[in-house]
C-alpha cells in the first residue's frame, strides 16, 4: 500500500462507543476472543465496570476499552524495528514477522492495550478486526454488541454513523493530554471509570469475580 | 465518594529485572570508561592504576549487558532485526549501534593504552567519552519517551542516568583498585602503595561530588513528581512511603547516598582506604535499587 498524506487520505476508521447503551454483558470480549484467537490471560478488549456512592444513592458505570487506534501513536514512533505501524486507513498494527519482542511499545503506551501473545511471543493488539473491515465487515465486537453500543465507521465520511454521533454528541477520549490523538470516542463515559488512579486495581470482588 | 472497581483486567509489567539489570551495567562502564580517560588525560603516572582498571572494566561491563537485553526479547533469535529494521525516530535503534561501537572503541582505547602508546590512547579516551555518555544516556532516553509512564517521562531522566552512571563507575573503580592494593601490595614498593591509597582516598572525595549532584537531580525529581499529575503523585506516594520506600528511601537514599556521602566527607572515616571502600560498595547497591525502582515502580501504577 503506497503511503498517503495524511490530509489526502479518505478513509480513517474510528470507533464510538456510546457507553450510555452499554450493559456490561462482556460479549464484546468474548466477541473479540473467538474472532482473533486471543490466548487466555490477554485481552484484546474488555470492559471494565466500577460502582460508586453509598446504598441507596449509587450507580455502576462501564467502560468498554480497547486499542485507540491513535493518530499520533507513541508505539510506532517508539519500535525500534519498525514492527509496529499505521496503515492509511488509520489502523495500527504489529507485524508478526518482524516484532522482536522487546515489549518498548508495552512500556510507552499510555493505555496499556497491547499484550505479549503468550503463544506466538510477539506483541499483539486490538487492529479493529482488520481482516474483516478489509472485507467491509464490521468488527466483531461491534457486530456482537446487543445494546449497539459500539459503533464503528469511517470518521472522514460526514454521512458515516460514527461522524453523525460524534457531530451531535458531547463526546470524550481516553487521556487526551498524552498528545496520541486517540480515535476511539466514547459518549457518556463517567470520569471516574476514565481515571485509572481511582479504579486501577480491583478492590472488591464483586460477581464478575477478578 | 465511594468507588470501587469491580472488574478490570490484570495489569502487567511489561519491562523487568533484567532491564534494570542492563542499564546497572551500562552505567557502570560508562562511568568507569569516562574517570579512566580524565586520569589517562590528566596524564600523572600515579594516576596510571585508574586509567587501567577503568579501561578493563568498561568493555567488560558492556559485554555483559547487552546479554541481559537479548535474553529479555521474546524473540531473542530476531535480534538482528535491530540493525536491518531502523526506526529513526526509537531510541532503542541509536541504541544497538551504540552498543556496538562504544565497546569497540573502548577495546581500541584499553589495546593503546596497555601497550603504552599514551598519544593513541588520548585520542580514543577522548572520542569514546561522547559515545560512553551517549550509551548510557540513550538509555534515559528510552526511558523518557515512555510517555505512558509518570516516573519515566521527564527530561530530567537522561541526565540523572548519565549522573548515576558516573556514581556508580567511581564506585566500581575505588573497590577494584581497593581490592588490587589490598591483594598485591606485597610485591610493591611502599611509595607506590602510599600513592595508590591517596589516590583512591581522592576519588571518594570524587565520588562524594557525583553523589551530592546525583542527589540534587533526585531532589527535584520529587520535587515535581509530588507538584504535577495525578499519577505522578500517586508514584511518588508509591517510591517513598509505598511498597518501593524500602527500595528508594532504605537502600536508594539513606544506605546507598546518604552514609556513604557522610563516609567519604567526615574527615575522620575518608581517610581509612576500608571505609572509603565499604562507602563504594554501599553506593554500588544504591545505584543498583535506584535502576530497579526506576524500572519497576516507573511501571507499578496502573494505566486503566
Amino acid at each position: 500500500m503506497a503511503m498517503v498524506r495524511k490530509k489526502e487520505r479518505k478513509v480513517r476508521y474510528g470507533m464510538v462507543i456510546d457507553v450510555r447503551r452499554c450493559i456490561g454483558c462482556h460479549s464484546c470480549a468474548v466477541a473479540c476472543k473467538a474472532e482473533n484467537d486471543v490466548p487466555l490471560g490477554v485481552f484484546r478488549t474488555w470492559v471494565k465496570i466500577i460502582q460508586k456512592g453509598k446504598y441507596p444513592n449509587v450507580s455502576r458505570s462501564f467502560l468498554p476499552s480497547l486499542c485507540n487506534n491513535c493518530d499520533n501513536p507513541i508505539c510506532v514512533k517508539n519500535c525500534p524495528v519498525g514492527a509496529s505501524y499505521q496503515r492509511d486507513d488509520g489502523i495500527v498494527m504489529v507485524d508478526p514477522h518482524r516484532c522482536i519482542g522487546c515489549k518498548y511499545c508495552m512500556a510507552s503506551c499510555p493505555y496499556d492495550v497491547r499484550y505479549v501473545d503468550p503463544v506466538k511471543r510477539i506483541v499483539q493488539k486490538c487492529s479493529f478486526c482488520v481482516h474483516r473491515v478489509e472485507a467491509n465487515i464490521e468488527p466483531a465486537c461491534v457486530e456482537t454488541c446487543m445494546g449497539r453500543a459500539r459503533v464503528f465507521g469511517n470518521l472522514l465520511d460526514p454521512n458515516s454513523e460514527v461522524s453523525k454521533l460524534i457531530a451531535t454528541n458531547p463526546v470524550t477520549v481516553l487521556k487526551p493530554d498524552m498528545a496520541t490523538q486517540p480515535q476511539v470516542y466514547y459518549i457518556g463515559a463517567d470520569i471516574e471509570s476514565m481515571n485509572p488512579m481511582k479504579t486501577g486495581e480491583v478492590v472488591s470482588i464483586g460477581t464478575e469475580g477478578k | 465518594m465511594d468507588i470501587q472497581a469491580v472488574y478490570n483486567t490484570p495489569h502487567h509489567i511489561p519491562l523487568g529485572i533484567f532491564i534494570a539489570v542492563y542499564f546497572y551495567f551500562t552505567g557502570l562502564s560508562a562511568g568507569s570508561f569516562v574517570i579512566s580517560v580524565i586520569s589517562t588525560i590528566g596524564g600523572k603516572t600515579e594516576y596510571k592504576p585508574i586509567g587501567r582498571i577503568g579501561a578493563v572494566v568498561a568493555p567488560l561491563t558492556l559485554m555483559i549487558a547487552p546479554l541481559f537485553l537479548i535474553v529479555d526479547l521474546e524473540q531473542p533469535f530476531r535480534f538482528w532485526h535491530l540493525f536491518v529494521y531502523l526506526n529513526p525516530t526509537s531510541p532503542i535503534t541509536y541504541g544497538s549501534f551504540l552498543l556496538t561501537i562504544y565497546p569497540i572503541s573502548s577495546l581500541i582505547y584499553a589495546w593503546f593504552l596497555f601497550s603504552g602508546n599514551q598519544k593513541l590512547a588520548k585520542i580514543f579516551g577522548i572520542i569514546g567519552i561522547p559515545l560512553a555518555i551517549c550509551t548510557h544516556g540513550y538509555t534515559g532516553f528510552i526511558l523518557a519517551l515512555g510517555k505512558g509512564r509518570a516516573l519515566w517521562s521527564t527530561a530530567l531522566m537522561p541526565t540523572l542516568f548519565i549522573v548515576s552512571a558516573m556514581v556508580s563507575g567511581i564506585a566500581l573503580v575505588i573497590l577494584l583498585a581497593s581490592i588490587r592494593t589490598y591483594f598485591f601490595s606485597n610485591r610493591k614498593p611502599q611509595e607506590e602503595i602510599a600513592s595508590d591509597r591517596k589516590l583512591i582516598l581522592g576519588l571518594g572525595k570524587f565520588m562524594g561530588a557525583a553523589i551530592i549532584v546525583d542527589m540534587f537531580l533526585v531532589l527535584n525529581d520529587i520535587l515535581v513528581l509530588v507538584t504535577s499529575s495525578e499519577e505522578a503523585l500517586h508514584v511518588a506516594r508509591l517510591i517513598l512511603f509505598g511498597s518501593f520506600s524500602h527500595l528508594f528511601m532504605g537502600l536508594e537514599i539513606i544506605i546507598g547516598s546518604f552514609i556513604p556521602l557522610a563516609l567519604v566527607l567526615i574527615p575522620k572515616t575518608s581517610k581509612s582506604l576500608g571505609v572509603v571502600t565499604f562507602a563504594s560498595i554501599l553506593v554500588l547497591c544504591g545505584i543498583f535499587a535506584m535502576r530497579v525502582v526506576v524500572v519497576i515502580a516507573g511501571q507499578s501504577i496502573p494505566l486503566h
